[in-house]
């Protein structure tokens, strides 16, 4: 689908004149380490890919290894083992200097003492374009992200917003092979972040820059990337689609971490194709999505994660492939949607429901029938951690 | 609002009793004094100093010598700064006590120091002796030379904290920054933090300027009779001429010179004007 995306403060012809795009390059991380102290290693044999024009997420919580693994293809950090190739061409020892990364700090890092044209100017210097030409090439960029009139100001005296413009044309306008951005709205309040979210998305698209996003929200992740890499004590836990690492979780880890989930033990589980049989240990027979190919564990125990927002609760002809009874604990109106917590197969389930009429009628005490279907079930691949 | 005897008593402002009595009595009042000894016989004493030809010459020593002054405690200031700002934890407290040391040791042990170490049979010349083919003692001491030596000794503390502070306040993602963005080492320093220290840089200089144009008793021991700085010329009227009056005129006016100084000082920004961004 071809969508025609205006950005706000942008005239028309700007629009227009990005026809011209920037591709990036093709990042390939392979199998990097980083202790910082004998053993105590922060990142662990992480490895992905960014292709050209991607936007790729490292989404984990603190002390999950995202940041410093951007450091690395930044050039500030250096790895103890592996390669981060540009093109096929290893880059891990070169410094930040001679790589050609356009990078976005929390807080955007502007040069304080600088105009913002001499701010989006300054890769241009350092790259020794005639005068003219950094001209030229600052105040285009400063077009296309909609600050040309600003070109005099310092950051000091620009907006949240404006600042992360600048900061973002700054890093693009020598045309890097990638943007790496590290945590860039973090300190930012929810409207502001949501706003920021999308112009960076919808730049990304127009000007067609391969981006390394680092964030710890699952939200924002969710939101801006094509792929999705979660990361977890060093480790990539899993790399897909949003909608792949949401839908079908291999650990618990990545389950809970993007967003609520039920996590349902079961005792006995066969694989067949691409969808599990499974026993709930009350003797229940389930159906699930099993695992990827190469992901499948043979072992007695298992668990699957069935989001809240899948089970649904059932009347008492309807039939789906898992159905389960159980008692309404718990209710909470959210206005949008409504929080039941039910007492189920000897757990607790979290069911979340924006049927409204239902929302009037259920309550607390209320024996129930839950069902959701089989491709809205992931067995995960792993169990521990 | 009504001053109740009760209100008063109970008035914070008593605090300030003790400090107004030390003040008003060893600054305040001498300084009252000083300025109604100027003016005896209007503005006698005021002509006659700056008629003196002695004034001009020893003004322009004055400033000659303290520009000099500024100039190297600033240079080495920021050196040393720089230093203090990205050594380790432990080089760092090292080399804050080697600026501090200094700071408070007294004037005068610091001026004996050098008067050792520059005379003729000083180490310098010891040394010199040693390699020189004339055999003929280098004249160290009592030039101004020694007086700048001196000098700068004394006030190099002062040239580097304030530029240390504005170099504390530079957010560090600056400079890497600056290097993702392709500038080299040298151009993150000349491009990213000299600029941003400059700030520092100018408190540093006028703060040092200021105090240098106030010494008196380094010219004294390191320098000789042509280094007379405007201190020595009060002392010279008030001690040799024992002209009071006269050592009272050219005192109020250094007074108001430097206030002015004092003010641009104060207007001037030194915690980094630019704030943590």
């Amino acid at each position: 689908m071809v969508m025609d995306i205006v950005i706000p403060g942008l005239d028309d012809s700007a629009n227009r004149e990005a026809g011209k795009r920037l591709a990036g390059r093709h990042l390939d991380v392979r199998g990097v380490w980083k202790a910082y102290s004998a053993n105590q290693y922060v990142v662990r044999d992480v490895t992905f890919t960014l292709k050209p024009g991607e936007l790729l997420t490292l989404l984990g919580p603190s002390g999950s290894g995202k940041t410093t693994s951007l450091m690395m293809v930044a050039g500030f950090e250096l790895p103890d083992r592996g390669e981060i190739r540009v093109d096929g061409k290893n880059v891990a020892w070169q410094p930040p200097q001679r790589r050609n990364f356009g990078v976005v700090f929390q807080g955007y890092a502007l040069f304080p003492h600088m105009s913002v044209l001499e701010n989006v100017a300054f890769p241009l210097r350092m790259r020794r374009f005639s005068s003219s030409e950094r001209r030229r090439k600052s105040l285009d960029m400063l077009e296309k992200v909609g600050l040309a009139e600003f070109r005099d100001r310092r950051p000091a005296d620009l907006s949240g917003g404006q600042q992360q413009r600048v900061a973002l044309a700054r890093a693009l306008v020598f045309e890097p092979d990638a943007l790496l951005l590290d945590e860039p709205l973090g300190a930012l309040d929810r409207n502001l972040r949501e706003a920021l979210q999308l112009e960076i998305k919808e730049l990304q698209r127009r000007i067609g820059i391969s981006i390394l996003f680092v964030t710890h929200d699952q939200d924002e992740a969710m939101m801006m990337s094509d792929s999705i890499a979660v990361m977890n004590e060093g480790r990539i836990a899993q790399i897909g689609s949003p909608r792949d690492v949401y839908l079908h979780p291999r650990s618990p880890f990545v389950a809970g971490f993007l967003g609520e989930t039920n996590l349902l033990r079961c005792t006995d589980c066969e694989f067949d194709g691409s969808s599990a049989r499974l026993r709930f240990h009350n003797g229940t027979v389930g159906h699930a999505q099993a695992p990827q190919e190469g992901y499948r564990r043979q072992s007695p125990h298992a668990l699957v994660s069935v989001r809240p927002e899948r089970i649904r609760f059932l009347t008492t002809e309807e039939t789906i492939e898992n159905v389960i009874d159980g008692i309404i604990v718990d209710c909470t109106f959210l206005g949008n949607r409504s929080r039941y917590v039910v007492h189920a197969l000897g757990q607790k389930l979290i069911v979340s429901s924006t049927d409204p009429t239902l929302s009037q009628h259920a309550c607390t005490g209320d024996s129930v029938r839950l069902g959701w279907a089989r491709d809205d079930a992931q067995v995960l691949s792993e169990t521990d951690n | 609002m009504q001053w109740s005897a009760k209100r008063i008593a109970r008035s914070p402002l008593w605090l300030l009793f003790p400090i107004g009595v030390i003040y008003g009595t060893l600054a305040v009042m001498p300084l009252a004094l000083i300025v109604r000894f100027s003016f005896a016989g209007g503005l006698k004493q005021y002509r006659a100093v700056l008629a003196s030809p002695l004034l001009a010459r020893i003004a322009e020593n004055t400033v000659v010598v303290s520009i000099i002054t500024t100039v190297v405690a600033v240079l080495l200031g920021y050196l040393l700064a720089a230093a203090l700002w990205r050594s380790g934890p432990r080089l760092r407290v090292l080399l804050f006590m080697l600026v501090l040391l200094p700071f408070w040791t007294g004037v005068l042990v610091k001026n004996f120091a050098w008067a050792a170490l520059l005379q003729d049979n000083g180490v310098f010349n010891e040394l010199w002796l040693v390699i020189s083919p004339t055999h003929k003692a280098l004249p160290l001491l009592h030039n101004r030379l020694a007086v700048i030596i001196g000098m700068v000794h004394y006030v190099l503390p002062y040239a580097v904290f304030p530029i240390y502070t504005v170099m504390l306040s530079i957010d560090q993602r600056l400079e890497r920054a600056a290097k993702s963005l392709g500038a080299s080492d040298f151009s993150v320093v000349s491009r990213v933090i000299v600029p941003l220290t400059l700030p520092g840089v100018y408190a540093a200089g006028l703060l040092v300027f200021i105090i240098s144009t106030g010494f008196f008793i380094t010219p004294v021991i390191l320098g000789g009779p042509a280094d007379m700085m405007i201190a020595n010329l009060v002392d010279f009227y008030a001690h040799q001429l024992v002209d009071f009056n006269r050592a009272a005129a050219l005192a109020v006016l250094i007074v108001v010179v430097v206030s002015v100084l004092v003010f641009i000082y104060q207007w001037c920004p030194k915690e980094g004007q630019y704030g943590k961004a």
